[in-house]
C-alpha cells in the first residue's frame, strides 16, 4: 500500500490542492450550465495543460471531470434541464422533490450519492484494475448489442406517463440519430444531400434543446410568475445516519453498476444511471414513488453516474484504452508530455497513476464538500424570477451548442430541438427515452453489425453467449413483470376499494 | 493540361487579390477536422506552440476543431476566403473519401502547404493464432480466404492500409470488420474478438513494448513487418516488408492545405514557418516519443508526393467502397 500512501501525502501539497480546488469548482459550474460540460471544459483546458508538469497537469484534469459529472444534478434538479445525459434519470425524481419545496433535500441526496459512487469506484480502481479490465475486453459486439437493448427497454418502461408514448418518443429519438456518417461504413445516409448533415447530428445539442430550450419556451409562457417555488427549504441537506444506514444497499449496489458500466469502453454514464435507476426501481418497497420524486431513484441515479468517472478510469490506467470521451482527452494530456499511457504505465510512471487515482478521491470529497457547502445558495435558483434567469440561461445554451463543434449549424439544431421538445412536453411523450433512444440507436447498431461481420451475418450468437442472453432475458422480465404485478397490485386495490394505488 | 489549368488558376487568383506582402496582419485560423486529444489535433497543437513559442509568426495561430465527419471542417476550410487566414490540417482520409466517392471534393480543391511528420503502419496479428510470419500469414489467408478478421475502421487509414497491403502481397483475403482505430483493435485483440490489424509504431511501442525495450510478456500482439522504406530503429528485429519481397510502403503522413486561391505570400510563409517549428527541440522531442519521422514536404517535392499517394490512394478507396 506504500505507493498509494504517498500519492496521497504528495497531494496535499498547497499548489495541488489548489488545483483540485479550481479544477472541481470549475467543473461543477460548468457542469451545472445547460449546454457547457465537463468534457467541453476539459478540452479547452488542454492546450493550457501543455505548459504545466505532467503531474499537475493530469491532477487538475481529473477534478475537472469529477466536477463536471457532478455539477449536472444541479440543474437536472432545479430546473429539470440534465447538465448533461447523465443526469436525465435524475431529472425523473429530482426535479419533483425540489418543486414540492424540498430543493435542499433532492440535492443533499444527490450531492451525497454523487460522493458515494465516486468512493466506492475508487475502491474497485484501487485493489482489481487489471483482472477487471481484462475480463471487460472480453465483452464483445454482442454483449454490448444485448446490453444496450436491455438499457433501451428499461428506459421506455422507467419513464413517467404511458408505455406507448414512451416507447414513440424513443423510437423517434432512435429515427434521429440515423442521418450522417453510417458508423459501419465510413459512409454518409440520410442527409438528403444537405451536407451539413454529413456529420450527423450531435448529441449536445439535441439533448440541450429538448430539455433547456423546450424548457425555455414553455416557462417564458408563463413570464411575470416568480419561480415556481418562492420558499427554498435548505433542511435535509446533509444525510442523516439512517438515511445512509436505508440506503446504503441501493448506494453500493447503483455504484458498482455505475463502475461496470464505466469499465466499458465508449458507452457512458448515461447507462449507468439507466441501469441502476431500473434495478433499484425493481427492488424497491415504493416503486410507485418513481418519477414523483422519489428519493431512492435519485440516489440511483447519481451514485451511479458519478462511478463510472471512477469505472472508466481502470482500463485507462491499467490499458491505455479510454472508457469514456474525457478519458480520450486524458489520455492526449499525457500523450502531449510524452507519457503514454498503455499496459506498461504502472512500470513507466507508476507515481502518475497513483497521483491520478489519489487525485479522483480527493476530487471526489472536494466536490461534496463544495456542493454541500453552498448548496443554501444554489438552491435559490428555484426562486428566482424566470425574466432573470432563463435568458441567461439562453446564452449559456447557444454558447455551448455554438463552442462544441464551431458550427453555427448546432445552434439552430439546438433551437429546433427545443420547439420539438415544448410540443412532445406538451403532448405529454417523456423526453428521456427521446434523448436516450438517441444516444443508444448507434451503439447498438454499430455493434450488431460489427458482430455480423464477424459472423459473416449470423445472429445466433446473440441469443447463445451467455451474458448477451443473459441481458436479453433480464430485459424481457422486466419489460413483461412490473406491468404484471401493477395490474394485479391494482385489482386487489380496486377490490379493497382504493383508488389511488397503480397510478403508474 | 489539369496542371497548366491549375497553375493558370494560381496565376490568376495571385491576380486578382492584391499583393500582400504584410501576410499575417490578423491571427490565422487552422482548421482540425477531428476532436480535441486525437492525433491529428495533437499534431496542430505542437505546430501552433512551436511556431509561437518561437515568433516564427508574427500573429498567433488558432486550432479550432470542427468535428462530426472530417468532410465537415474540410468543406468549411475550402469554402473559406483564400485570404491567407484560413488552414486546413487534414490526411489521407480525404483522398480516400473521394476515391470511394463518399464526399464531392478532394485535395485538388486546396492548396498544398505542407506535409509534416511520417510513420509508417505495422501489420500486426494476435500471437495465439499460429502466424508467425508475414508471409505465413499470407499463407494462411490464401489457403482460407476471409477466415482471418481484421479490425478496421472502415474507410479509414487502418482499412485502406490492409487493402493496400494485401494488393501488394498476392492479394490474401481477410474479413473486414468494424472495430475502430488502434486503440479499439488493441482491445479487441486482447479479448480475443479479432486476429489482425495495422497500427502505428508508437502504437506497438505503447501496447506491445516494456519501457527497456523488451515484449511485454502480457501483449497479445505479434508485430510481422514494417510498411516503410527501412527499418524503425525502437524495433531493429522487425524485417521491411521490401525485405520479404514486397514492393510496398504505406506511411501516413498530416497535410496542410488553403483554400484554392490563396496567396503565394500565404502558403509559403505558413509553409517556412512549419518547416522551422518542427526543427525545435521541443517538437523533435516529441515525434521522436511518437516515433513519428520528422520530415517536410514542400512546394514541387509535396506535389509530387500528393500524386503518388492518390496513385496508390485511389485504387484502394474504390475496393474499399466496393467491399461495404
Amino acid at each position: 500500500m506504500l505507493p498509494e500512501l504517498s500519492a496521497f501525502i504528495t497531494l496535499f501539497d498547497p499548489w495541488v490542492l489548489c488545483l483540485i480546488l479550481m479544477g472541481v469548482t470549475s467543473g461543477v459550474v460548468v457542469g451545472a450550465i445547460p449546454g457547457l460540460t465537463g468534457a467541453m471544459l476539459i478540452s479547452l483546458m488542454l492546450p493550457v495543460t501543455f505548459f504545466m508538469q505532467p503531474y499537475d497537469a493530469i491532477v487538475l484534469l481529473v477534478s475537472m471531470y469529477v466536477g463536471g459529472t457532478s455539477g449536472g444534478l444541479v440543474t437536472a434538479t432545479l430546473l429539470r434541464m440534465p447538465g448533461s445525459p447523465s443526469n436525465i434519470l435524475t431529472t425523473f425524481d429530482g426535479y419533483p422533490l425540489a418543486k414540492s419545496g424540498r430543493p435542499g433535500r433532492a440535492l443533499g441526496l444527490g450531492i451525497t450519492a454523487s460522493c458515494v459512487g465516486g468512493l466506492i469506484a475508487a475502491v474497485v480502481l484501487f485493489t482489481v484494475t487489471k483482472p477487471l479490465s481484462i475480463l471487460a475486453t472480453l465483452f464483445g459486439p454482442f454483449e454490448y448489442f444485448s446490453l444496450v437493448i436491455m438499457a433501451m427497454v428499461l428506459i421506455a418502461s422507467v419513464s413517467q406517463g404511458s408505455l406507448v408514448k414512451g416507447l414513440i418518443a424513443g423510437f423517434l429519438g432512435m429515427l434521429i440519430s440515423m442521418p450522417g456518417v453510417d458508423p459501419s461504413t465510413g459512409m454518409t445516409r440520410l442527409t438528403f444531400d444537405v451536407w451539413r448533415l454529413d456529420g450527423g447530428l450531435k448529441l449536445l445539442p439535441v439533448l440541450v434543446g429538448v430539455f433547456a430550450v423546450g424548457q425555455i419556451i414553455s416557462d417564458s409562457l408563463r413570464f411575470g410568475e416568480r419561480g415556481q417555488v418562492t420558499e427554498a427549504k435548505t433542511e435535509g441537506i446533509l444525510m442523516s445516519f439512517s438515511d445512509l444506514k436505508k440506503s446504503a444497499g441501493n448506494m453500493l449496489r447503483s455504484s458498482l453498476i455505475g463502475t461496470w458500466v464505466g469499465i466499458l469502453p465508449g458507452i457512458g454514464a448515461s447507462i449507468g444511471s439507466i441501469l441502476a435507476y431500473t434495478t433499484q426501481k425493481n427492488l424497491s418497497k415504493e416503486p410507485e414513488k418513481f418519477g414523483h420524486g422519489s428519493e431512492e431513484g435519485i440516489i440511483a441515479s447519481e451514485a451511479a453516474n458519478n462511478a463510472t468517472v471512477g469505472g472508466a478510469l481502470i482500463p485507462l490506467i491499467a490499458m491505455g484504452i479510454p472508457g469514456s470521451v474525457v478519458d480520450a482527452i486524458l489520455i492526449a494530456a499525457l500523450m502531449m508530455h510524452s507519457i503514454s499511457p498503455g499496459p506498461t504505465l504502472f512500470v513507466t510512471n507508476g507515481d502518475l497513476v497513483y497521483g491520478m487515482m489519489a487525485a479522483y478521491v480527493v476530487a471526489t470529497i472536494a466536490m461534496w464538500v463544495i456542493l454541500t457547502f453552498s448548496v443554501r445558495w444554489i438552491a435559490r435558483i428555484m426562486t428566482l424570477p424566470m425574466t432573470f434567469l432563463l435568458p441567461v440561461v439562453v446564452v449559456f445554451c447557444m454558447l455551448g451548442a455554438f463552442a462544441l463543434s464551431n458550427v453555427m449549424f448546432d445552434v439552430w439544431v439546438m433551437l429546433g430541438f427545443g420547439i420539438l421538445g415544448f410540443l412532445m412536453d406538451r403532448g405529454k411523450f417523456p423526453l428521456g427515452p427521446f434523448v436516450i433512444g438517441f444516444i443508444l440507436a448507434p451503439i447498438a447498431e454499430s455493434k450488431l453489425r460489427t458482430g455480423l461481420m464477424m459472423t459473416a451475418g449470423d445472429p445466433s450468437p446473440v441469443l447463445t453467449r451467455p451474458f448477451s442472453a443473459a441481458f436479453i432475458v433480464v430485459a424481457i422480465l422486466l419489460l413483461i413483470v412490473p406491468p404484471l404485478l401493477a395490474w394485479r397490485r391494482a385489482r386487489k386495490s380496486v377490490e379493497l376499494g382504493d383508488f389511488d394505488a397503480g397510478g403508474d | 493540361m489539369f496542371r497548366t489549368a491549375i497553375s493558370a488558376l494560381a496565376i490568376l487568383a495571385a491576380t486578382a487579390i492584391p499583393a500582400i506582402a504584410d501576410w499575417p496582419e490578423k491571427p490565422i485560423k487552422l482548421i482540425v477536422p477531428f476532436g480535441a486529444g486525437g492525433g491529428s489535433d495533437q499534431m496542430a497543437r505542437n505546430i501552433q506552440v512551436g511556431i509561437q513559442e518561437n515568433d516564427y509568426l508574427p500573429q498567433p495561430i488558432n486550432v479550432v476543431n470542427v468535428t462530426g465527419h472530417f468532410s465537415i471542417g474540410s468543406r468549411q476550410a475550402k469554402d473559406a476566403k483564400a485570404d491567407g487566414y484560413t488552414f486546413l490540417q487534414i490526411h489521407m482520409a480525404l483522398m480516400g473519401g473521394e476515391g470511394s466517392g463518399a464526399i464531392d471534393f478532394g485535395w485538388r480543391d486546396f492548396e498544398h502547404v505542407a506535409a509534416v511528420g511520417e510513420f509508417c503502419v505495422i501489420p500486426v496479428v494476435r500471437n495465439d493464432i499460429g502466424i508467425k510470419s508475414y508471409s505465413e500469414l499470407v499463407e494462411k489467408a490464401k489457403a482460407e480466404p476471409k477466415s482471418l478478421l481484421f479490425g478496421a475502421n472502415l474507410g479509414a487509414i487502418n482499412h485502406m492500409s490492409g487493402i493496400a497491403l494485401s494488393e501488394a502481397t498476392g492479394k490474401p483475403e481477410f474479413r473486414y470488420v468494424q472495430i475502430g482505430g488502434s486503440t479499439a483493435n488493441f482491445t479487441a485483440l486482447t479479448g480475443k474478438q479479432i486476429h489482425l490489424s495495422t497500427m502505428g509504431v508508437s502504437e506497438i511501442l505503447k501496447f506491445h513494448l516494456m519501457p527497456d525495450g523488451s515484449v511485454n510478456p502480457d501483449s497479445p500482439l505479434l508485430p510481422l513487418a514494417y510498411a516503410g522504406p527501412e527499418r524503425v530503429s525502437a524495433l531493429p528485429d522487425l524485417p521491411t516488408l521490401r525485405e520479404l519481397g514486397y514492393e510496398i510502403d504505406f506511411c501516413v503522413s498530416n497535410w496542410i492545405f488553403a483554400p484554392k486561391g490563396t496567396p503565394r505570400e500565404a502558403v509559403e510563409g505558413m509553409a517556412a514557418a512549419i518547416e522551422k517549428a518542427t526543427q525545435t527541440e521541443k517538437m523533435s522531442e516529441w515525434f521522436a516519443s511518437r516515433n513519428v519521422n520528422n520530415i517536410v514536404r514542400t512546394g514541387d517535392e509535396l506535389e509530387a508526393y500528393l500524386t503518388g499517394v492518390w496513385e496508390v490512394i485511389e485504387p484502394v478507396a474504390k475496393i474499399a467502397a466496393a467491399q461495404k
